[in-house]
């Protein structure tokens, strides 16, 4: 064979293997395809006008009383009389307009999420009290993902007569009055309920990645209770933190099952992911460049967000002072004021964010829930009617087939991309590196669109394929391609992680006794990663299943071959069932999650590996 | 068996240059060490003739064909990797019958070999173990059996012995050199050992920063170092800068610190020099043809079989050994020392710049 100087700098291999290519080649393309081209062809629409290339859409935009409200108008919060007499308080939040909403709205909900993410994760790493086991268990409760349902029990919690008006004003009375949270601030509340275990867990392993000798050191000199948390352990941790909410303002940016639920509320509509959902939704067919600049100003912020913190995560990588060896963790007794604080105001807030949870599993084994302040009336009617009713069912089938084939690619793509670039130094390395964890990055509404103009673009017109067609566009392979894409990041990780494990040097120990690289990588490099490979993929085949924006866009264009989540939202945003039926869907996917983290921790023997943006 | 052959063998990785021109030559059915201190470029040497680096310049040869660029699976040069690399997912039989299912071997004749390496290695009954369940000498005869197995052309050595205590370190390294008379293979041997090196080789080579300083005999790189770097590479031992004051063909005599030596060059024709004397080569007490010279005593230590004399001229330090305690036995710290020297214990090299 001969050298050539073009394998080495682009694969990092002198002699060219068409294997170790298409490890490069196979996830870059796949990525490029499917992701880059269709959110830049949304580009190309934004910055037309009248045939020319022009700042119009953009212009009309940030020019708009509507997207940009400066001064904010409204009134933040209201006070009413409920029907008995008793004073109201409505909390609904401030107007910027759209744009500025969706902003506001992310950094509120980054900023609580943060507080109260890393105060758990703290109190967990280095505290000990009764109870913390349930803590433990209890705080990846919120992560549970139950799309639209568990927005909606928030809603319900914080109405007129829900629950925390029962506890804290009817029962406590801590609160001298009624309050009822909707609108932006009801956006705000579901999002941070359910974001705030992404901070927590990050920041947990953070403070326990910290090695123990460095706040020793800072003791030893001098330094102790909060100044030593201020000066040592904080800034130790502030790269994981920040990882972790910056996570958190792209989920909030993007989110549209809260905006969903508190539609009632036409301020909790002025968001950037609702308004391009709903005029996606009202103007189908049109391929309208309002929406794709509106999904390109969102698409800037999120990857803004996403590049500020990889930077500043690069930068700052000592956080993770790991030198091998495992440490004895500092954990000491609370003392009384902070035994206070974890009973008094840790757990009262831990058992509210649960309580959407369960919640939805009590919806969906109730009749109905009106203004009551749990649901009413105990029934399994509607679990039957989700395993029996033909037409539910299709869309519990759909979205396991779609998931399923989904994670097929997951597979493919993270084996390859983590093979190329944890065991080769081409030029394409850090490029694919890159690359393989960009979705994370794109706004999934953002992904919606850019196929739905690619795809309208690029396919025939009428054909299945079309999401504009007329005759019945079929989404299977659109959504088969957009969970490949959105949930690549988490399966990569992890194969990536589990390849860092295995040494080189047990690959180049069968190449040198006679093995092809095939060879070498089905007989030896496979087994050994095949756990992370399998974490891998239960992961990404659960958020799959949850997927939400693209599968309520396109995924609802054609219902009969519509996925659960887009079902869910028909019931919640037109009556077209009842919400103890998506509840039930609720209970279901909170059943293949709890599977999957069960089954994953009892043969990885691994901790869950959660979410994470590094 | 093979010969193996290395001609100018550069290679970069990045801004570091591991190799600076290697040239080697190992001959049929020798037992060939690389040694040289860590970083100097052995296991860059010992991949790139396994075929798991491929070399910037410079051309490999086994016997006469040309293998600089064949891949790692067709070359027949076996490593041994110095962490061992054994498949911890599969049991001591199934890493060693390994390049046997690869090389399509029928099953009897597989069984048959793998018994023939456990035996080599004394490993029988080891078959059904994992390595996770060996000791680290167990581990490195199943590195070692996988290896020979395959009856490599070439078995490559990486610091095998590194890893292991040193009572197990003397034992394996017999069994290595066992290994290799029994079966008559051409083995590169790679350490950063000079005892260990000494021990085991038919021929060393001294590397030193991508480079070799001398090939040879134990007996020759000891005896007749041709670099102050090897020299002092070789154990323990006096090196001190000198001037010529006198030459006559091989024959010179040098000053330090206002004393004279007599002592043999083979090349040098500098002035500046540096003197090597092995510190088993003074003696105590006088010996005929020597050349003595008189200093203070800093320092005496027993290391148990020999003792150290350390003297004290001017300012340099010069350490002599000895066995017996009777050359010792008149001296006090601080007093005077005489050391004899023999012009023929006396090598002068060129000086270095290290
Ligand atoms: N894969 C590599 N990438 C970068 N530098 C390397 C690599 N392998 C070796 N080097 C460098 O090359 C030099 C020689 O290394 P090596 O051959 O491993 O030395 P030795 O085995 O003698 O200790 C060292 O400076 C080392 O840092
Ligand atoms: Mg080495």
């Amino acid at each position: 064979m001969k050298v050539s100087k073009w394998s080495e700098r682009l694969f990092g291999t002198p002699l060219f293997e068409p294997l170790v290519a298409f490890s490069y080649i196979f996830p870059l393309l796949y990525l490029i395809v499917f992701l880059i081209v269709p959110v830049l062809s949304m580009l190309l629409i934004a910055f037309t006008y009248d045939g020319n290339i022009s700042l119009h859409w953009f212009k009309s935009i940030l020019m708009d009383s509507y997207y940009i409200q400066l001064p904010p108008q409204g009134e933040f919060a209201q006070k009413l009389t409920t029907s008995t007499g008793e004073s109201l308080y409505l909390l609904r939040g401030l107007d910027f307009g759209v744009v500025l909403n969706s902003l506001v709205v992310a950094i509120l909900v980054t900023l609580l999420t943060a507080i109260l993410g890393t105060v758990f994760a703290f109190v967990m790493a280095r505290y000990n009290f009764k109870g913390k086991n349930f803590f433990r268990i209890a705080l990846f409760i919120p992560l549970l993902v139950t799309p639209f349902v568990n927005a909606y029990v928030i809603k319900q919690m914080f109405s007129e007569y829900g629950l925390i008006n029962y506890i804290f004003h009817e029962v406590l009375h801590i609160l001298p009055f009624r309050i009822k949270i909707d609108g932006l601030a009801g956006v705000v509340l579901a999002q941070a309920m359910a974001y705030y275990p992404i901070v927590y867990l990050n920041a947990y392993a953070s403070f326990i990645n910290i090695d123990p000798t460095l706040e020793e050191q800072a003791e030893n000199l001098g330094s102790r209770g909060f100044h030593l948390f201020r000066t040592v352990t904080f800034p130790l941790a502030l790269p994981g933190i920040a990882a972790g909410a910056t996570l958190v303002f792209i989920f909030s940016l993007e989110d549209l099952a809260a905006p969903v639920v508190f539609h009632g509320d036409p301020l909790a509509k002025k968001l950037m992911s609702y308004q391009i959902f709903s005029k996606f939704i009202y103007g189908l067919g049109e391929r309208s460049p309002e929406i794709a600049a509106l999904s390109i100003i969102m698409l800037a912020l999120a990857v803004i967000a996403f590049l500020g913190i990889r930077k500043y995560v690069g930068l700052r990588q000592y956080a993770m002072l790991s030198k091998g060896g495992r440490w004895k963790p500092r954990i000491s007794e609370p003392k009384p004021w902070q035994t206070l604080l974890i009973y008094l105001v840790l757990l009262p807030a831990l058992l509210i964010t649960i309580f959407p949870q369960l919640g939805v599993v009590m919806l969906a084994f109730s009749e109905r829930w009106t203004t009551t302040v749990l649901p009413q009336g105990f029934t399994i009617d509607y679990i039957k009617e989700m395993i029996l009713n033909p037409d539910v069912r299709r869309f519990i089938v759909n979205s396991l087939v779609y998931s399923g084939a989904a994670v097929i690619l997951i597979v493919l793509l993270s084996i390859t991309s983590s093979y190329a670039t944890s065991r080769f130094k081409g030029i394409l390395s850090p490029v694919l590196e890159s690359i393989v964890i960009l979705p994370i990055a794109v706004p999934g509404i953002v992904v919606a669109m850019g196929y739905f103009y690619f795809f309208s673009a690029i396919t025939p017109e009428n054909s299945p394929l079309n999401p504009t067609s007329l005759y019945g566009f079929n989404p299977a392979l659109v959504l088969i391609l957009a969970y490949s894409i959105r949930r690549l990041p988490f399966a990569a990780r992890s194969v990536y992680a589990g390849l860092q494990q295995v040494h080189v040097s047990l690959e180049e120990a069968s190449m040198n006794l006679g093995a092809s690289r095939w060879k070498t990588i089905i007989g030896i490099l496979l087994p050994l990663i095949s756990l992370n490979a399998f974490g891998g993929a239960m992961l990404s085949f659960v958020y799959s299943m949850s997927e939400t924006s693209v599968g309520i866009t396109l995924g609802s264009i054609n219902m009969a071959q519509a996925p659960i989540t887009a079902f869910m939202k028909e019931v919640l945003m037109s009556a077209a069932g009842s919400i103890n039926i998506a509840a039930a869907l609720g209970v279901l996917l909170i059943v293949v999650q709890i599977t999957a983290i069960v089954v994953v921790n009892v043969i990885t023997k691994q901790r869950y590996s959660f979410i994470g943006l590094t | 068996m093979v010969e193996v052959k290395l001609e100018g063998i550069v290679k970069t990785f990045g801004e570091t240059v591991a190799l600076k021109g290697i040239d080697l030559h190992i001959k049929h059915g020798e037992l060939f060490t690389l040694l040289g201190p860590s970083g100097c470029g052995k296991s860059t040497t010992l991949r790139i003739i396994a075929g798991l680096d491929f070399p910037d310049e410079g051309h490999l040869y086994f016997d006469d064909e040309e293998v600089t660029y064949k891949s790692s699976s067709e070359r027949g040069a076996v490593l041994v990797f110095q962490n061992y690399a054994l498949w911890p997912h599969m049991t001591v039989y199934d890493n060693i019958a390994y390049g046997l299912k690869i090389r399509k071997l029928p099953k009897q004749e597989i069984e048959k070999r793998v018994k023939w390496a456990l035996e080599l290695v004394k490993l029988q009954g080891y078959e059904d173990r994992y390595p996770t369940q060996l000791s680290g000498g167990q581990q490195q005869r199943v590195a070692i059996a996988r290896a020979l197995v395959v009856e490599p052309k070439l078995l490559l050595l990486d610091e095998p012995l590194s890893n292991l205590d040193a009572k197990l370190r003397l034992e394996m390294r017999s069994e290595i050199r066992r290994i290799q008379r029994e079966l008559g293979i051409t083995v590169l041997y790679v350490t950063h050992d000079q005892e260990e090196a000494m021990a085991i080789s038919d021929r060393i080579a001294v590397m030193n920063i991508g480079q070799i300083e001398q090939v040879g005999t134990p007996k020759e790189i000891y005896e007749e170092p041709k670099t102050e770097f090897v020299a002092s590479f070789m154990g323990k031992t006096n090196v001190i800068p000198a001037e010529v004051v006198e030459r006559e063909g091989d024959k010179v005599t040098v000053e330090f610190e206002n004393f004279r030596l007599d002592g043999l060059t083979y090349k040098d024709k500098n002035d500046k020099v540096v003197i090597v004397i092995r510190p088993e080569r003074i003696s105590l007490h006088p010996i005929e043809n020597a050349v003595a010279i008189t200093g203070k005593v800093d320092l005496i230590e027993y290391y148990g079989f020999f003792i150290e004399v350390v003297g004290l001229f001017g300012e340099r330090r010069i350490i002599a050994r000895t066995i017996n305690d009777k050359d010792v036995a008149h001296l006090r710290p601080q007093g005077e020392v005489t050391f004899y020297i023999d012009r023929n214990d006396v090598l002068v090299l060129p000086k270095q710049s290290l």
